[in-house]
């Protein structure tokens, strides 16, 4: 499971690179996303594109604590187990 | 569910104005559904008209999502009144359209804005234009609302 989730967060990875525009190398998981241009129209995007890809439903509460590609890891991770 | 609105009540919300405001009426604003529609009526009097175009006044599709924004910002207002009354800054984040259909001089523009996910800082919506029933343009918009003392 484990490398299953590896990839998953690949792919976070590459869906907040194009929604940011810019190159995932430039994306660090535990960097704030405000510190890497991302503000909080961006992180909604990312919210709804997580959203239709994975089939899960992100409270509209929980989108401002996503401050992080590490909080989004956390969070999808825990709505997948559900 | 909310009775239709007239333009004095749209102007108190709305910052924009003569030559730039594009929504005439509201017709029905259903909290629960998470959904407004609105009217823009499209007359040879509106001033684009003059030069978009002299010999065949087509409404500019930008002109078609300004209005859909505006109807955005009024669904805002009615789901987050505590962020509208502080009058914040509304701006266009991102824009996905398809124009499927040309709005011409006389068309009556119903413009329905659904809610895709609204938070007290951004929103994302889906709108739809109509005219006569028919669907004439599609369009996800992203926008963010600032607080000027924030």
């Amino acid at each position: 499971m484990a490398t299953d989730f590896a990839k998953i967060q690949e792919e976070i990875k590459q869906i907040t690179a194009e929604i940011a525009e810019v190159d995932a190398i430039e994306l660090k998981d535990d960097v704030e996303f405000a510190e890497m241009g991302i503000d909080s129209m961006m992180a909604l995007e990312i919210a709804a594109a997580i959203e239709k890809k994975y089939k899960v439903v992100i409270p509209e509460e929980d989108i401002p604590t996503l401050r992080s590609l590490q909080n989004v890891y956390q969070l999808l991770e825990t709505l997948l187990k559900k | 569910m909310h009775e239709s609105w007239d333009i004095q009540r749209i102007s108190e919300i709305l910052p924009q104005r003569y030559p730039f405001l594009f929504i005439d009426k509201v017709l029905e604003v259903n909290e629960l559904q998470g959904k407004i529609v609105c009217v823009k009526n499209v007359t040879i009097n509106d001033y684009f008209f003059q030069g978009h175009f002299p010999e065949k006044p087509i409404m500019p599709g930008v002109l078609i999502i300004e209005a859909m924004a505006q109807a955005s910002i009024l669904f805002f207002s009615v789901i987050k009144p505590h962020i509208a009354q502080k009058k914040p800054d509304y701006y266009l984040g991102k824009v996905e359209a398809k124009f499927i259909a040309p709005v011409k001089a006389g068309d009556q523009l119903i413009i329905e804005v659904r809610k895709l996910k609204v938070l007290d800082t951004a929103g994302i919506v889906s709108a739809t234009a109509k005219v006569d029933g028919k669907t004439v343009t599609q369009a996800k918009i992203t926008f963010g609302v600032k607080v000027d003392d924030e």
